[in-house]
């Protein structure tokens, strides 16, 4: 059977080819650099930051010759599993992009470097201390924040004016902006806000606004079954009153903008961070704008400017001095910052932003002026949450899911809540 | 009266056969209605991708498809879908190659622990596969290999499929044992009756192997994502994950639109292959 | 059966290989390791030896990013005695494989009976049936899927039954409609067994008198039992290892209510989510050895029922 043979011919070059090509792709790895120091460097976000990061690198590269820098990124969920797998496979990158809940993992885990040892090349001294703090650890400093944001109740103007009910101001409380949710819904037929019960930021800020935390400075838990007991019952009454989103809708959240009841047109307000709130505007092209997140009854401020995006240097790096050099240039470079703009949050480097801030348009503008409207007024960030904080936030609207469900009533599922987190924050 | 009984006997035929077709197309239809929303939704603007429940857009947002086609950041479009086709053609030669081999030695021939050896590999394919996620990144590691395609392709070539042995084992063993036996009197050993017998007659479980390795490897998200860094390496699955970003802005519309432009290739793959798939015994010409 | 009276090998059960030899000596092991050489090499780098690992794991804390230390079998006696919601996932499994598993093989078989039959068009049917499973559990039909099966979605409208991703009572359902609806694989493993048996049995069949139902259970189902064989072992090993579908249509919660939290979704989220590696490796291996005896049995009926030709015996 001639016809075999050829195909059997076919597929051995066609196998050989196809080495040749991977070897090739193979060597440009690591190796490519004629004698340049080459650095690694991941963050997560969308094709917008890529392209600004990118050219930001670029300029990098340009003032140090020496140094190659090779990025790569993902979406949020998918990043934190690769960062996950490449440090337990003790493959970190030289620098990477860390989010506020995984620094205590990361730096207890050993794989952040102890930066303070770089600190002739990486200032810190335009960056507000207790921003800065966040990154610290047991007084080490891992991490450094590039940009803040806080939380915001962002709202569709023309439906909440056209329901005749008076736009929030500067500040309210909570049973205040219960009360304009329950106007709201009365007025327009929708619920008014997505249910915050499920939301453990949400949940934080309230608990803040009376004086107590989610975690206690080591790291136990800073509030007890009742407190939790209290949140809930307060948002299922509102929920059972159809003044906020049905439980069908409030499990659907997936962190986009997109699904949440504002996103879809089905509430008028929504509470989220600041920076993901411009999505909003690609879906209400109408107009959306920013409130204050409500405050205790005597109104002590819940929120907090939050380090949106921290920048660590891998333990294992072969060029500590260099990885912290494209650190302090991407949060203190003038021209850097110009590129890069609002695309990881308003700058924390106070200089930067004042000289980025005139130039900011649309949302980002939104944004900043939102964020200069509460400087100032806000208390000083918690330190990063323990580690047991990743799988808590899940089990936090797990055991909402039980109460919006009518599974469960607020105690059982708080009771439930508290008696996990014991656990998980132990271990 | 004659002529008449003719088409009678004939029509009960027609009936069933209309009866079959009319059947399969309602079935078609409900099938196909969410691809036809994929289709859709790929020309939707952005603020009906997720709040719409209409299928049809309410006007076309050929954007969608720009973007889409414009790449990710500085990697363009072909350089995804190259990267696609190496590491989905590679995959496809691996499986073939060695899971047909494996395949041969567990159905046709006698070893040592072969029974031990055969629960084995079915076992392998027992435990999930996220608990040996993080070993096998750290022997890749230890190779040098990450951020190679080496990690995606070379288990294809080392059988570690234990799927498509196990199906080309289910195949072999359907295959009467006397045409070997045949063989074996005429001279041949057992690799010219694994080439010149078994193999071509093995033709329908080789050619679904090829097809399932292509669309699975092609559509799987996860492997790609934990061994490619380089933007340069990344993939059409890949790219597209990357225009849903939670902490930013995501682009549903273009992540729609690549999705469609992610699926060509792998239409085009099956379309060219499934044809041989019809082949098989009747046309391999050695009916017994 | 004209099969019967082909002379009948020695037996070729496993575990039977060390029986007595009756082969002639010039049938050397040699060639077979020959045959084997890629799949070795793979089992033990790349199977056994993260296997091994895994193994190992179960029994330690390991959070990831410290040196694993070893804990015994606490991991498992946790999981049995003390987590809730492990149980929850252990039944929300079995009950998604009990729906999916028969729905999916018998709209594969059936329809891959039809595609048979079909004189004209086969071709484009059989792309048209494939075309869903091309797709995968990919984002964008998540959430093709959630909008279909939504308030006010296509299902709604049709059915009146309000939305199924939403609701913890259907939320498994729209779940594993999803994998039925990929019924592309199974499918085309049956039209090649079914390409695969010779014509002339079936014309012998006819010539002995036996009508198309009498050819179908006489021919067809004999022949095609291997195949069949496989689609349920792997359909059912599959099934117990759902993961993509749950994952991209509750964007990885498990939710509504943990309604789809099935096993594998759990496992990743106690291993990557709350850093628990330890744990989620012994959740790995309980899963091994669930699927390992539900397979073993499934085998053991298989004597049965399965005919190999190459065997000439049931």
């Amino acid at each position: 059977m001639p016809g075999h043979r050829t195909k059997g011919f076919c597929a051995s070059a066609a196998a050989l080819a196809l080495c040749a090509m991977l070897a090739g792709c193979g060597g440009s790895g690591e190796s490519v650099g004629g004698g340049k120091v080459v650095l690694r460097y991941t963050w997560w976000g969308n094709p917008d930051r890529a392209e600004r990061t990118e050219q930001a690198v670029a300029l990098f590269e340009k003032q140090h010759p020496n140094i190659q820098v090779q990025t790569s990124f993902s979406a949020y969920e998918a990043y934190k599993q690769k960062l996950a797998t490449q440090a337990a496979g003790g493959d970190a990158p030289d620098v990477m992009q860390l989010d506020y809940r995984q620094i205590d993992q990361y730096a207890s885990g050993g794989v952040l470097l102890d930066l303070a040892r770089q600190k002739a090349v990486l200032r810190t001294g335009e960056i507000d201390p207790g921003l800065l703090s966040t990154g610290r650890l047991d007084d080490t400093q891992y991490a450094i924040p590039q940009g803040r944001g806080t939380e915001t109740v962002a709202y569709d103007v023309k439906a909440w004016k056209a329901s005749g009910v008076p736009l929030p101001g500067r500040s309210w409380t909570w049973s205040a902006w219960a009360d304009a949710m329950r106007a709201l819904a009365k007025k327009t037929g929708k619920p008014g806000a997505t249910d915050p019960g499920q939301s453990e930021d949400c949940f934080e800020v309230w608990l803040r606004g009376q004086g107590k935390s989610l975690y206690t400075e080591d790291g136990g838990l800073g509030f007890t079954a009742d407190d939790l007991t209290r949140w809930w019952t307060f948002t299922d009454e509102l929920r059972r009153a159809g003044v906020v989103s049905p439980a069908e809708q409030t499990t659907q959240l997936d962190g986009s903008v997109e699904n949440t009841p504002l996103g879809r047109g089905e509430a008028t307000a929504d509470a989220n961070w600041d920076a993901p709130a411009s999505g909003f505007l690609a879906l209400i092209p109408s107009g959306v704008a920013l409130a204050p997140m409500p405050s205790g009854e005597d109104g002590t401020p819940g929120q907090y400017f939050k380090p949106s995006m921290f920048l660590g240097v891998g333990a294992n790096t072969g060029h500590p001095k260099e990885a912290a050099q494209l650190v302090d240039f991407l949060i203190n470079d003038q021209q850097a910052a110009k590129i890069l703009g609002a695309t990881r949050g308003i700058p924390v480097n106070e200089s930067v932003r004042e000289a980025i801030e005139p130039q900011l348009k649309d949302f980002d503008r939104t944004i900043a002026d939102y964020q200069a409207l509460l400087e100032g007024s806000l208390k000083d960030p918690p330190q990063a949450p323990p580690s047991g904080d990743n799988a808590l936030q899940a089990t936090f609207q797990r055991d909402y899911d039980q109460v919006s469900y009518e599974r469960m009533s607020p105690r059982e599922a708080a009771e439930n809540y508290v008696t996990e987190a014991k656990a998980e924050l132990r271990s | 009266m004659t002529i008449t009984t003719t088409p009678v006997v004939r029509k009960p035929v027609a009936w069933g056969r209309i009866a079959l077709h009319v059947g399969s197309l309602t079935a078609l239809l409900v099938m196909l209605y969410p691809l036809a929303w994929l289709l859709a939704t790929s020309l939707k603007p952005a603020d009906e991708v997720i709040a719409s429940f209409d299928l049809l857009p309410s006007h076309l947002e050929w954007s969608n498809y720009s973007t889409a086609l414009d790449g990710v950041n500085d990697v363009s479009i072909w350089r995804l879908l190259s990267n696609s086709l190496l590491i989905a053609g590679g995959a496809v030669l691996g499986n073939v190659i060695s899971c047909s081999l494996a395949a041969y030695a567990f159905a046709r021939l006698r070893f040592r622990f072969r029974g031990p050896l055969f629960a084995f590999m079915i076992a392998t394919i027992m435990l999930p596969h996220h608990a040996v996620l993080i070993p096998q990144y750290i022997i890749f590691n230890q190779l040098g290999l990450v951020n190679t395609y080496w990690p995606l392709i070379l288990p294809k070539f080392l059988a570690t499929e234990a799927f498509f042995v196990f199906l080309i084992v289910q195949f072999m063993r359907g295959l009467p044992r006397e045409l070997e036996e045949a063989a074996r009197i005429d001279g041949c050993g057992p690799f010219r009756s694994f080439f010149k017998v078994v193999l071509p007659l093995t033709r329908p479980a080789l050619i679904t192997t090829a097809i399932f390795t292509f669309i699975w490897t092609w559509n799987d998200f996860f492997t790609q994502l934990i061994y490619l860094f380089d933007p340069d390496k990344f993939t059409l699955t890949l790219a597209l994950r990357s225009f849903v970003d939670a902490s930013s802005t995501s682009a549903f519309g273009p992540m729609f639109a690549m999705s469609v432009i992610a699926l060509l290739p792998i239409v085009l793959f099956f379309l060219a292959f499934q044809r041989l798939l019809v082949e098989g015994m009747a046309s391999s010409g050695l009916k017994g | 059966m004209t099969t019967t009276d082909i002379p009948a090998p020695a037996a070729r059960k496993p575990g039977t290989s060390t029986a007595p030899k009756r082969r002639p000596k010039r049938e050397s092991q040699g060639p077979a390791w020959v045959f084997l050489s890629p799949w070795v090499l793979g089992a033990i780098v790349l199977t056994l030896l993260p296997m091994a690992v895994s193994l190992y794991l179960s029994f330690t804390d390991y959070d990831l990013f410290n040196p694993p230390r070893w804990v015994g079998l606490r991991n498992y006696v946790q999981m049995f005695t003390e987590d809730p919601r492990y149980w929850r996932s252990v039944l929300t499994t079995l009950t998604y494989v009990v729906i999916a598993v028969p729905l999916q093989l018998a709209l594969a078989l059936v329809v891959a009976l039809a595609l048979k039959s079909m004189k004209r068009g086969k071709g484009f049917y059989r792309s048209a049936f494939y075309a869903p499973s091309l797709l995968g559990a990919s984002m964008s039909i998540a959430l093709v899927w959630r909008a279909v099966f939504n308030d006010g979605g296509t299902v709604d409208n049709l059915l009146g039954t309000g939305g199924w991703v939403n609701k913890p009572g259907w939320a498994l359902l729209a779940v594993a409609l999803l994998t039925v609806w990929q019924f592309g694989a199974p499918m085309v493993i049956f039209l090649a067994g079914l390409q695969q048996i010779p014509g002339e049995l079936y014309e012998a069949a006819a010539v002995d008198g036996a009508g198309k139902l009498r050819q179908f259970l006489s021919v067809t189902v004999p022949m095609l039992s291997p195949v069949l064989f496989f689609n349920l072992v792997l359909q059912t090993i599959q099934a117990f290892q759902v993961f993509t579908p749950a994952f991209a249509l509750s964007a990885g919660k498990g939710g509504p209510a943990d309604s789809t939290l099935v096993y594998t979704l759990y496992l990743y989220d106690r291993g990557f989510v709350a850093s628990h590696m330890g744990y989620a490796s012994a959740m790995a291996w309980v899963l091994l050895l669930v699927i390992g005896g539900v397979t073993a049995v499934l085998f053991r009926t298989s004597r049965s029922w399965v005919f190999y030709a190459s065997e000439g015996e049931r």
